[in-house]
C-alpha cells in the first residue's frame, strides 16, 4: 500500500511540476532537485540562447552533480523583497501555478534578518530556513579613467554624473546621503547592464552597484579605459553581507547535505574558481575563517 | 441524460439571445455609452454612466418593495481562482459581461444564469503583478468585449463566442506593468490606463481605436515625459506632460516616477473631458524627491481625442504616506443661488473629499470624510494640504545601524479613507455615497531588507483599526457642506462598490459577504442577503421582460487581505469564492406595491 503511495506521488512530482518542495529522500529518489534562481540576473544566472548561465548555474549545477541527482531550474522574477521571493519560491508557492522549489539561491545569510519578527511579534521567515553562506557581497564603482583620475572617496561624485539602478541603496545612498549634494549628479537605469552602457555612451562618468556585477561587467569593459574604483562608502548603512541557499523549515536533513556540499566547495576551492570563470570578485564568507 | 437536457437547455437559451441579437439593439454604440446613464434596459459603461455617478432611475424596487427582491441565480466563476471579484456586470440583449480574477472573462445568460462563453487569458510563467490578481470588468463596443490583463494587454473579444478579435501589449508586464482597471469607451476610442509597482515605472494613460486596437494617443503622467498622437498611422510627438523635466523633481527621479493611473477614469460630455487619477510617486521615501512631483497623487483632465493634460489637481504634493490619488472623480452638477455650478467630486485615500470646478480644476471646497486624519492639519484656500511634519515617515537612509528606526503613525492607512471602491452620487438626494474606512498606520525604517541578494533599506508598517466595533462606515455626503446625514458602521472595512436609484435606496456589499440596501434619505437598512462570500464588486441594476434585476459579484480577496496587522486577524476568517448573484423584484410584487402606493 504504502509502496503505491510512493510510486503515484513520483509520478506525480515528475509529472505535475512539483507542487511542493520535497526532502532529501525524495529528492534522492526522484532522481531530481529543483533549484530556484533570479531570472536575467547575470553574472548570477541568466539564459543565454537557451542556455542557463551564471556562477548560481554552476553551484546548483555542482549540488545536483554531487547528490547524484537531475538539476532542474525555476526562474524567479524579483518581487519588491527577498521575502516576495522566499514566499513564491519556497514555502507558499507561485500564486499563479502553486509551484515550489526545494532550494532557492542568493538569499541572504543575516542573523538579524531571519530572526526578523514581524508587526505582530510572530517571526517573519518562521517557513524558512537560511544557511550555507557561499560569499560576502558589497559594493563597487567602475568609472571612465578619461572622465575621472580616481576615485578616492565619494565626493568625487558631487561633480562627475553617476549611474545606479533604480530603487536599490546606491540609488538611495547617492540621493539622499552627505545633505544631498550628490543629487543632481545621480542618474538612474533600469538596472546595472544598462547604467554600464549609459556610462560607454558617455551619459555618466562611473556606475555603483553590487561588487560581483561591477566586477563581471568591468571584464567586459575596455580595461585600459575603464577601472575599478578603491572608495569607501560611508554612511551607506550595511558595508558587507552574506549570501547563501534557503530551504523549507521542513527540510533539515536537505540542508545538512547542502550545507555539507557548499563547505566542501569552498574548502577545495571550487566557489572560488567558479567566481574566477564569471570574472567576479570572490570573498570568503567569515563563517568558514 | 441529466447532463444532455442541460446541453439543450443552454443552447436554446443561446438560440433565444442569438435571436435576440439580430434585432436592432445587437451592436453597442457610441450613443449607447453616452446615454447609460439614463437607460435601465442595458449596462454598456463601468460606473453605469460615463460620468461614474452609478445612479439608475429604476424605481420598482424601492423602500417599500426591496423585501419581496428574490435571488433568480447564481453563477460560480469556477476553478481554484478564487481570489478578489472586483468586476462590475455589464449587460447588452440579456447577456451579461463580467470578469473574474487571474484575468477570465464569462458571458452569461442574463435571463437564466447559463454559461454562453468563457475566455482564460494565458498569463506568463514569470508574471509578478503588484497588487493581488483582481479585474475590475469590461468594456462593450460594437461587437467586441474589451478588457485588459494582469500581463498588460488590452484584449478585445468576439461578443458571442468569445474569440480574440485583437490584443494589443500596452506595456511589458516584466518592466512590473499591470492591468485591472475597466477600461472606458469615449467617441469610438477605448482608454485606459496601466498599474505598477516600485520598479521605476512611469504613469501612461492610451487611447486605442476600439474597433482594431490602433494606438491613437498616449500621454505620459509623470512631468517631462513627452506624449504622443498618432497621425495617418505615424506616431507624432505631442507635448511634454508639464512642458519639461525636472520642474518637481529633484536630479533625474522623474524619468521613474510611478504616478500610475491603475484604476481607469470616468468622461464628462459636457465639458468633453476625461478625468483619471494618478498613484503615488516612486520612489515610496519622500525624503528621497524633495518637491511637488508632477502630476503623482493628482486627478488629471485630459482631452479625449488628443490626450493633452487640460487641466490637473494634486491632493498629495510630495506623496510620503502611499495616498495613491487614483480615486473616481464623479462629474455632477448643483445648485448655487440660482447659479448651475459644474462640478466634479472625488473622495481621497488621504481623508479629504475634494469638490473641484470641472471646467478647470480650481478648487470650491474640500473637508474630511473620515473621522481622523492626522497627517495633514487641514487645506489651504487652494486645496493644498498644510502638512504636519510630525506624521511625514522618517528618513530610511537616517536610520543605517540596523534598528527598527524612528516610527510615526498617520492616519488614514495608506489603504486609504477610501481606496478603489466607488462610490454613487443620487441626483434626488444631491448626496454621495461613499464606502470609507477607518484605519491609521505605523510606518517605521527597516534597514534589515533584502532585494535580489541585495542589501536594501525598506520601510516596515502595519495597519490598526481606530475602532474596536467597525472599520467600515458607508456615509451619506452632502458635497454642498460636507455634512454627513448618515453613517452605517461595518465591522470588517468596505471594499465594495455603492449603487443609488431613485427607488431611495442605496446598495453595497460588505467582506461579511451581505449584499445590503439602505434608505438613500435616512440610511436605515432595508434589505440583507448573505452571498456566502465577501462582497467586493460593485452591484448594479436593470430591467428585463418589464422586472427590475440587480446584481452583484461575490468573492473575497483584493488588497486588505494581503496586508497583515490588527486588520488580518480582523478578517482571516472570511472564506474566499467567486460567483455573480442575480435577484430581481418579481412582477406580481412590483403590482402589489404600486397598488398600495396609489
Amino acid at each position: 500500500m504504502n509502496k503505491i503511495v510512493v510510486c503515484l506521488y513520483i509520478v506525480m512530482t515528475v509529472l505535475c511540476c512539483k507542487a511542493h518542495a520535497s526532502s532529501l529522500d525524495d529528492i534522492i529518489e526522484a532522481k531530481e532537485i529543483v533549484i530556484a534562481v533570479y531570472r536575467d540576473y547575470a553574472p548570477f544566472s541568466a539564459q543565454v540562447d537557451g542556455t542557463a548561465v551564471g556562477i548560481d548555474i554552476d553551484i546548483a549545477q555542482h549540488i545536483a552533480k554531487t547528490l547524484k541527482v537531475e538539476l532542474r531550474l525555476k526562474w524567479i522574477t524579483a518581487g519588491e523583497t527577498t521575502e516576495d521571493d522566499l514566499r513564491n519560491s519556497i514555502w507558499k508557492g507561485h500564486f499563479l501555478d502553486k509551484t515550489k522549489a526545494d532550494v532557492m539561491m542568493r538569499v541572504p545569510y543575516d542573523k538579524v534578518y531571519s530572526q526578523k519578527r514581524d508587526d505582530v511579534g510572530l517571526l517573519v521567515h518562521e517557513q524558512v530556513h537560511m544557511f550555507a553562506p557561499y560569499h560576502t557581497e558589497t559594493w563597487k564603482i567602475v568609472f571612465k579613467k578619461q572622465k575621472i583620475e580616481e576615485v578616492s572617496t565619494m565626493a568625487v561624485f558631487q561633480y562627475h554624473p553617476v549611474g545606479v539602478e533604480v530603487d536599490s541603496i546606491p540609488q538611495f545612498y547617492l540621493i539622499s546621503a552627505f545633505r544631498g549634494s550628490m543629487r543632481k549628479n545621480t542618474h538612474q537605469f533600469p538596472s546595472i547592464v544598462a547604467a554600464v552602457e549609459g556610462m560607454q555612451a558617455g551619459e555618466v562618468d562611473a556606475v555603483m552597484g553590487l561588487r560581483s556585477q561591477i566586477t563581471a561587467l568591468h571584464h567586459t569593459l575596455n580595461q585600459a579605459q575603464y577601472q575599478l574604483a578603491e572608495n569607501a562608502f560611508p554612511l551607506i548603512g550595511k558595508q558587507k553581507w552574506d549570501i547563501g541557499l534557503a530551504v523549507h523549515n521542513d527540510y533539515r536533513a536537505l540542508a545538512y547535505e547542502l550545507g555539507d556540499i557548499v563547505t566542501a566547495m569552498i574548502n577545495d576551492q571550487t566557489m572560488a574558481d567558479i567566481f574566477k570563470t564569471h570574472h567576479s570578485t570572490y570573498e570568503q564568507p567569515a563563517y568558514y575563517m | 441524460m441529466l447532463k444532455n437536457g442541460k446541453v439543450k437547455a443552454l443552447s436554446l437559451s443561446v438560440l433565444v439571445s442569438l435571436a435576440f441579437a439580430n434585432t436592432a439593439h445587437a451592436q453597442v454604440t457610441d450613443e449607447d455609452i453616452s446615454q447609460d446613464h439614463l437607460s435601465t434596459d442595458q449596462i454598456v459603461t463601468s460606473g453605469m454612466g460615463l460620468k461614474g455617478q452609478r445612479y439608475s432611475t429604476l424605481e420598482t424596487i424601492n423602500t417599500a418593495t426591496v423585501e419581496d427582491i428574490r435571488p433568480v441565480w447564481s453563477f460560480s466563476l469556477g476553478g481554484e481562482k478564487q481570489r478578489g471579484q472586483e468586476s462590475q456586470p455589464m449587460i447588452k440583449n440579456g447577456v451579461m459581461f463580467v470578469t473574474g480574477s487571474y484575468s477570465r472573462v464569462f458571458a452569461i445568460d442574463a435571463r437564466t444564469g447559463d454559461e454562453l462563453w468563457q475566455y482564460d487569458a494565458r498569463l506568463p510563467d514569470g508574471i509578478m503583478p503588484c497588487c493581488d490578481v483582481i479585474n475590475r470588468g469590461v468594456a462593450l463596443y460594437g461587437d467586441l468585449v474589451i478588457f485588459g490583463t494582469l500581463d498588460a494587454k488590452l484584449v478585445a473579444l468576439d461578443k458571442d463566442s468569445g474569440k480574440v478579435v485583437w490584443k494589443k501589449t500596452v506595456e511589458d508586464y516584466k518592466a512590473g506593468y499591470s492591468i485591472s482597471a475597466a477600461p472606458i469607451i469615449v467617441k469610438g476610442n477605448v482608454i485606459t490606463g496601466i498599474a505598477g509597482g516600485e520598479f521605476g515605472v512611469v504613469g501612461k494613460v492610451r487611447a486605442y481605436n476600439a474597433t482594431n486596437g490602433d494606438l491613437v494617443w498616449e500621454r505620459p503622467t509623470v512631468e517631462g515625459h513627452m506624449g504622443y498622437l498618432v497621425k495617418d498611422g505615424k506616431k507624432l510627438e505631442n507635448g511634454i506632460s508639464g512642458g519639461a523635466p525636472g520642474k518637481t523633481w529633484p536630479a533625474d527621479l522623474w524619468k521613474t516616477g510611478g504616478a500610475a493611473p491603475w484604476l481607469g477614469g470616468t468622461y464628462d460630455a459636457d465639458t468633453d473631458l476625461l478625468f483619471f487619477g494618478t498613484g503615488n510617486p516612486s520612489p515610496w521615501n519622500s525624503h528621497l524627491r524633495p518637491g511637488d512631483n508632477y502630476f503623482s497623487s493628482s486627478r488629471l483632465a485630459i482631452n479625449p481625442d488628443t490626450g493633452e493634460i487640460v487641466w490637473h489637481f494634486q491632493t498629495t504634493p510630495n506623496d510620503g504616506w502611499d495616498y495613491d490619488g487614483v480615486n473616481e472623480v464623479i462629474s455632477f452638477d448643483y445648485d448655487d443661488k440660482g447659479k448651475t455650478i459644474k462640478a466634479a467630486a472625488t473622495a481621497d485615500r488621504n481623508g479629504f473629499f475634494y469638490v473641484l470646478n470641472r471646467e478647470n480644476g480650481d478648487f470650491i471646497r474640500g473637508f474630511p470624510f473620515v473621522d481622523k486624519i492626522t497627517w495633514a492639519k487641514g487645506l489651504d484656500v487652494k486645496g493644498r494640504p498644510i502638512y504636519d511634519d510630525a506624521f511625514r515617515p522618517g528618513n530610511p537612509m537616517a536610520s543605517t545601524d540596523g534598528n527598527k528606526g524612528s516610527s510615526v503613525m498617520a492616519a488614514p492607512s495608506f489603504l486609504g479613507g477610501k481606496n478603489w471602491q466607488p462610490m454613487a452620487y443620487s441626483q434626488d438626494t444631491g448626496l454621495f455615497y461613499v464606502p470609507s474606512n477607518e484605519w491609521e498606520m505605523e510606518i517605521w525604517n527597516e534597514p534589515v531588507a533584502y532585494k535580489k541578494g541585495a542589501a536594501y533599506l525598506g520601510a516596515g508598517f502595519t495597519i490598526q483599526s481606530l475602532n474596536e466595533e467597525y472599520i467600515g462606515v458607508l456615509r451619506a455626503i452632502d458635497p454642498k457642506t460636507g455634512e454627513t446625514v448618515w453613517r452605517y458602521n461595518n465591522y470588517a472595512p468596505l471594499w465594495g462598490g455603492v449603487l443609488a436609484t431613485a427607488g431611495n435606496l442605496v446598495f453595497t456589499g460588505n467582506p461579511e459577504g451581505y449584499l445590503l440596501a439602505f434608505n438613500a434619505k435616512t440610511g436605515e437598512e432595508v434589505y440583507k442577503f448573505n452571498t456566502g462570500s465577501g462582497i467586493v464588486g460593485s452591484p448594479v441594476t436593470w430591467e428585463m421582460d418589464g422586472e427590475q434585476y440587480i446584481s452583484v459579484l461575490s468573492g473575497w480577496g483584493g488588497a486588505v487581505p494581503l496586508w497583515g496587522g490588527e486588520v488580518a486577524k480582523r478578517i482571516k476568517d472570511l472564506n474566499q469564492g467567486g460567483s455573480v448573484w442575480t435577484f430581481k423584484l418579481p412582477k406580481k410584487y412590483a403590482e402589489v406595491s404600486s397598488i398600495a402606493k396609489n
